[in-house]
């Protein structure tokens, strides 16, 4: 990448360059169930995710920085949602938002259904719910900034694979 | 169109398919207010047809076609179709009795094209073959998918690793 992951940055660089970053995540919704509904609720004026810098306009995947997987993900989808998140640009992030993405949810023993969005691509907060209130969205994203602002570009850029966060 | 709406009871129904098909109706329920029959595979494309075509019955509304699985219980599967008159606002069941070993059944893509889609998707959770059909091809479920997975004996891995935790209020098995 350059600059960034040959060399480490001071402190305060870090942080400014973090903190642009957070504020700034273009949104991708892989909406799939009806926590989508409730990632539009959360985007619109009442919830307004925009306050935090989080921006649901990316035209596509090559624009956005964070994928919101929000429903039930098949076995039949999934390719696609490999291939949504292989088109992201890193440094990119995912939120698992609800309880079908994270783990199956009521959909535990279908022959169908994908036990976790985790299985395909790696993912940074899990947000637990069925479906979760846009309040837990805004929570997960918060964590999600927390988790930004506390990064090592050198060491996200590695490419290796960082630990993730749970919305409590 | 010829004659005016006037809904058959669940029982004229039956009166009507007995007269034209005989014993090939073997069995016939009212269920809700609908006819149910049960008619043998020799005649069950002639049955639906004659159902389409005839003014006084006039089903030109194919509303579903799904399988059964009443193994081990009883014998094998079962194909039911389910149509409706939307000039006479009546309905009428079909049911099919397939093997258990090699479940087959004559398609109705012919009398109705919506069946078509329907009878897929029969055949790809039930392995129910439909003679005659055009493209007897999955509908659903990805390619590589293997087995079908709506038969009690389709095994769920998941259940494997942790066995159902128990009936919920409503879904006891008798025995």
């Amino acid at each position: 990448m350059g600059l960034i992951d040959s060399v480490d940055m001071p402190q305060p660089v870090k942080f400014i360059l973090n903190w642009g970053r957070k504020y700034s995540l273009w949104v991708m919704n892989f909406g799939l169930a009806c926590c989508a509904i409730e990632f539009i609720a959360a985007s619109t004026s009442k919830h307004d995710f925009i306050r935090y810098g989080v921006i649901p306009f990316a035209h596509g995947p090559r624009q956005a920085d964070l994928l919101v997987v929000a429903g039930t993900v098949t076995d039949k989808m999934a390719p696609a949602l490999k291939r949504v998140y292989d088109q992201i640009p890193d440094p990119k992030y995912v939120i698992s938002f609800g309880s079908c993405s994270n783990c199956g949810g009521p959909y535990w023993d279908s022959y169908s259904v994908t036990k976790g969005v985790d299985q395909i691509i790696p993912t940074d907060v899990y947000v637990p719910g069925c479906p979760p209130r846009p309040e837990a969205l805004l929570h997960g994203i918060i964590r999600l900034q927390d988790k930004i602002g506390k990064e090592d570009l050198r060491e996200k850029w590695s490419g290796r694979v960082t630990q993730p966060a749970v919305a409590e | 169109m010829a004659g005016s709406p006037s809904r058959l009871s669940p029982s004229d129904i039956a009166e009507r398919l007995t007269a034209q098909f005989g014993e090939d109706i073997t069995a016939f329920e009212d269920v809700h207010g609908h006819a149910v029959v049960a008619v043998t595979p020799g005649r069950y494309q002639e049955l639906a047809t004659f159902c389409r075509n005839e003014p006084d019955l006039d089903f030109d509304y194919f509303d579903f076609l799904c399988g059964i699985d009443y193994r081990p219980k009883d014998a094998g599967y079962q194909v039911v179709t389910h149509l409706y008159s939307t000039r006479h606002n009546h309905h009428v069941r079909i049911k099919l009795d397939c093997d258990a070993e090699k479940p087959v059944a004559p398609t109705l893509s012919g009398v109705w094209p919506g069946a078509n889609w329907h009878e897929r998707e029969a055949f790809e959770l039930f392995g129910i073959r439909f003679d005659g059909h055009p493209h007897m091809v999955k509908l659903l479920l990805p390619e590589q998918f293997e087995g079908h997975p709506l038969r009690k004996d389709f095994p769920l891995m998941t259940r494997e690793a942790k066995p159902w935790p128990g009936a919920a209020e409503g879904e006891e098995i008798e025995e």
